[in-house]
This record gives structure tokens, sequence and C-alpha cells, in this order.
């Protein structure tokens, strides 16, 4: 990888003596769209947040750029467009009103055609005020005012929340002809489905740490299986003693199925000499991968 | 300084500005009205006054009966409550929302991702609350500078007059200042401005307190109100610099405590 976007090292954020986040390295290359996931509360905006300057790193550190992200931000900020999760605009002006006062704190040179450009392609309406728009409009002046100074990376909190499916689609074209034009993505979520459909490298957040970096492909391709199996007699096992099983369902009907990433040598020696009914093994969902993340 | 950012104040401020300096100016003017007829009638409100128990007129600022008379005297005894309370209470909202209702509206998530520094945003927020007070403190002098000189039957120590707002616009920084610290000193994003209000009031109730109650007069010194001097009817009243030095001092003190909580504070919304 060449000089990385932005480069986090053992960066940690410790509100009194709770955890935020602990130790977390990162590193993402020019123009990557990366996702990076995790349920709520798993440190995701923590990160972002530290990376925007609006909380300070209770220790390592952060780059953007080669910036560091406490020292440098102002220099940091004229080249990143940021959608909060959270937040909003001025109620008291119309959108019109508030994207042109983002975009002069940017001095972009020709704003308007900018703004104008940007919110035919999202179809909002410039001339409403802000207190009238729908929290889907209002995401949609969340996403114009990201993308008003042609940022070279786009960082973005849970992003689509708000939005309607038709308009998802909308914004995912939107940032794949940014990407296209090399904007790098920062894309937190907790969909799976949109990180696995648009992102190419995912970070998994857990408890404040990384549990995994991979590349989308190479996350499925694991081999981590879903198992099913359904005896043709009674079953003993409440559990079974080989490594590799989680997640572990058993049935009333002779029936189990567990998440399973051990030998396979092993698991088809173990079914050996028993009557089994039904066998399925199978890829797990990018869902299903996740939440074994989560169990491990 | 940010200039986009200093605008958008001044504008978003300009009719909370101008409400504010419209009552302060309307009370002072009509209260200045009454002037001419309450010496025409002195001798019976002297008269009336003179039933009410001292503490009480004390209360009101009124120390002795003779500085009505005069029509600087007259001015600050009735006008006090709106110079100095209301002008600090505007002060205090003004400097302990600008900063705060950035985060408790949630738009600090999008003024802080702009590349400004968070000591231009201070600086630039800063530079409005001055000149609002300034403003504030201008218009409602000259109003007052006029209303005397309209209503006067003899001279009057323009001299005293300037001290006496110069004062109040001492005062009303200091309030100021001390918005600003507890707006930064904040760790969640809510409205303080009760809070802030309530502490003028209290802060003046305890002034007003400990010039009527002899046992208890030192805790005055513990109120700004009390290193404004309002005895203008005095021929030596003049600028005291231990006044000044406090009233200075405590400001910047403020501010610089303000300055330095905002430039490493977490910031929630």
């Amino acid at each position: 990888m060449n000089e990385p976007i932005i480069d986090i090292t053992d960066l940690s954020k410790f509100y009194g003596k709770s955890r935020g986040i602990e130790n977390v390295n990162l590193e993402i290359g020019r123009g990557e769209v990366f996702g990076f996931i995790g349920p709520n509360g798993a440190g995701k905006s923590t990160t972002i947040r530290i990376l925007m300057n609006l909380i300070f790193p209770s220790g390592g550190s952060a780059r953007i750029m080669g910036l560091d992200v406490v020292r440098q931000t102002k220099e940091i900020k004229r080249k990143v467009g940021y959608i909060p999760s959270d937040a909003n605009a001025y109620s008291y002006m119309d959108a019109e009103e508030f994207l042109t006062y983002m975009a002069r704190f940017h001095d972009v040179p020709d704003a308007p055609g900018r703004i104008r450009e940007l919110s035919e392609r999202l179809e909002l309406d410039l001339n409403r005020k802000i207190s009238d728009l729908s929290s889907g409009n209002k995401k949609k002046v969340s996403i114009i005012q990201s993308l008003v100074n042609s940022p070279e990376l786009l960082i973005m909190d849970e992003p689509t929340a708000g939005l309607d499916p038709l308009m998802q689609s909308v914004f995912f074209d939107l940032l794949r002809s940014e990407n296209q034009r090399g904007v790098t993505i920062f894309f937190s979520s907790h969909i799976l489905g949109e990180v696995q459909m648009f992102c190419r490298r995912v970070a998994v957040i857990k408890e404040g740490k990384i549990v995994q970096v991979e590349d989308i492909d190479t996350l499925r391709k694991k081999q981590l299986k879903k198992v099913f199996i359904e005896f043709g007699e009674q079953a003993d096992e409440t559990n079974i003693s080989i490594p590799g099983v989680v997640n572990l369902v058993t049935g009333s009907d002779n029936a189990m199925s567990f998440m399973f990433s051990g030998d396979i040598n092993e698991l088809t020696g173990f079914l050996s000499g028993r009557k089994i009914n039904n066998l399925m093994i199978e890829e797990p969902s990018l869902d299903e991968i996740f939440m074994h993340y989560y169990q491990i | 300084m940010n200039y986009n950012l200093f605008i958008r104040e001044i504008r978003r401020n300009a009719f909370s500005l101008i409400v504010w300096t419209g009552i302060l100016t309307f009370l002072i003017t009509v209260t200045m009205s009454v002037y001419p007829v309450f010496l025409e009638n002195q001798s019976k409100i002297m008269g009336m006054l003179s039933i009410i128990p001292p503490e009480a007129l004390e209360f009101k600022g009124i120390s002795n009966f003779s500085d009505l008379l005069s029509v600087l005297g007259f001015y600050t005894v009735n006008n006090i409550i709106y110079m100095l309370v209301l002008g600090s209470v505007y002060s205090i909202v003004l400097s302990s929302n600008i900063i705060l209702k950035e985060e408790y509206n949630k738009t600090a998530e999008y003024l802080l991702t702009r590349p400004l520094t968070r000591s231009e945003i201070f600086r630039s927020k800063l530079s409005v609350i001055f000149i609002n007070i300034m403003l504030l403190n201008l218009i409602t002098s000259i109003a007052g500078f006029l209303s005397i000189v309209l209503v006067k039957k003899g001279t009057f120590s323009l001299n005293a007059f300037l001290i006496l707002s110069l004062y109040t616009l001492l005062l009303n920084l200091l309030f100021a200042s001390a918005g600003l610290l507890i707006s930064t000193a904040v760790k969640r994003p809510r409205p303080v401005t009760t809070l802030c209000i309530g502490l003028v009031i209290i802060l003046y109730f305890v002034f007003t307190i400990s010039k009527i109650t002899q046992s208890v007069a030192k805790i005055g010194y513990l109120t700004p109100f009390k290193y404004v001097d309002t005895n203008v009817i005095d021929p030596a009243y003049r600028l005291d610099p231990v006044n000044v030095i406090y009233f200075i001092c405590f400001t910047l003190f403020f501010l610089v405590v303000s300055y330095r909580i905002y430039l490493r504070k977490d910031i929630y919304t």
C-alpha cells in the first residue's frame, strides 16, 4: 500500500473509566472504499469523531493524508467531506442558504453550480426551510454539504439512515462516481448488506477493538461454514466436541445447526457411523460471518 | 477570526440585540421623562419617602434623598436595575449560548468539521459578543445622555456619567466572560440560560442584602456589583483603579480559562 490516506496507530479513547475504543490500528489506502462495521456502541462513531477532531484521543495517534488529526485538523478538513450520523443543519436557514454557508468556509470556486448539480442529482428542493424538511431530505442536505468542496476523502457515519431504498441507490451511484474520480470513501455502518454491496475492504470493530480487517471477498471465502444436520436416529449430543463449532443450536427433531470454522475432516469423522437424514454445508451470509466475529 | 462565521453570528444575534436595546432604551427614557414631574412635586414625594424605612430605600438604591434631586442621581437610582442587571442578563445569556447552542442544537458537527480551528471559532464568537455588548451599552448610554440633557434643570457632570457608563460596560463584559466559562465548562450539551440568569439575579440580591444589613456587609465583596461605584453625586466621584483592575483581571481570567477549555473540549451532540 502507498502512503495510507488514513493511518490510525494504537488509538484509544476512554470516557472516564469506561472504554470508547482501545488500541485501534487501521490503514486505509487512497482510492479505497472501506467499510467500518460494528453494532451500536462498538466504537465506530468514537473513531470517526477523533478523525474529525470533534473529540480528543486518550492515547495513540491518527493521521489523515500524513497530517495529524489533532494538530493539523484545519488542513485536513479542507480536503475531507464528512457526513455525521446525527446532526442538525441550522433550522432557520433554507437548504440553499445552509449549503452556501458551508461552502464559503471552503472557498469553493463555483459553489452555487456545485450545490445545484448535487441537489438535482439527489432531488432536493433547495428553497425549503431546513426545519420543514423530512429526515430523508435533511440527510440529502448532509450528503451535499460533504461533497460541496469536492473532497479527496469522504468520511461517513451511518450515512444511509433516513434515506428510502430508491434514494439509497442514487446515493450509492453518486458515491461510486466520486470514487471513480479518486475519492477515498470511509463508510461506517451497522447494515452489513450495504457494506457488502458497496465496500471492497472492511474492518470489524467489537467492544472498541478491531477484530478483523479483510477484503469483503476474502471474508466471504473464509473457511467459516454454516452446517445443518438432521440425524436419522436419536441424537445424544447436546454438544459437539470438535474445535471450531460455535452457535450450536439443537432442535427437538434430532436436528442441529452451527457455524463451523474447524477442520472439515474432523467434522466428517465425527459424522461417520451416524445415521443422517439431511446434511447441509453452505456459505454463511455476511451477517452470519459478522455475528461469528462477535462470538469468538 | 473567520469572517464567514463572524458575519453569520452578527446576523443571527441582531434581532436579540435590537429587542434588548429597544427595551432598555424605552425603560430609561420613560423613567427619565418622569424627572420634571418629580422635581415639581419633590416636597410631596420626599414626604412620602420619609415614612419608608431607610433599609427599604437602600434596597432601591436610595442612600440619600437629595441624590434624587440631581438629574444624574435620579438617572442612576432609577435606572440602575436596567443598566446593570438587565444589561448583565443580556450579556451572560448571549455569551453562554453562542458556543454552547452549536452543541445542543447539534450544529457543531457541521461547524467544527469545516476548515477552521477551535481558536478561530472562539475568537469569531467572542468578537460578536464584544460588539453586541458594546453596541447595547453605547446605544443605551446615548439614550440616557439625551434623556438627561432633555430633562435637566441645571448642570450635570458629564465625566461622572461617562464613568458610570464605563462601569456598566465593564460589569456586562465580566458577566459575558462568566457566561462563556460556564458554557465551555459544561460536559453535556444543554442550555444553561436559566442558570446564568439566576447567577446574575442572585449576585445582585446578595449585593443588595449586603447594603442594607450591616452584619453581612462584607459579603457584598463577593459580587461584582460591589465594584460598580454608583455614588455619582459625590464631587470626588472618579474611576477607581482597584475596581477597574478587578473587572479586567476577572474578565481576562474567565476568558483565558474558557478559551483553553474550548480548545481541548470533547464535543458531543
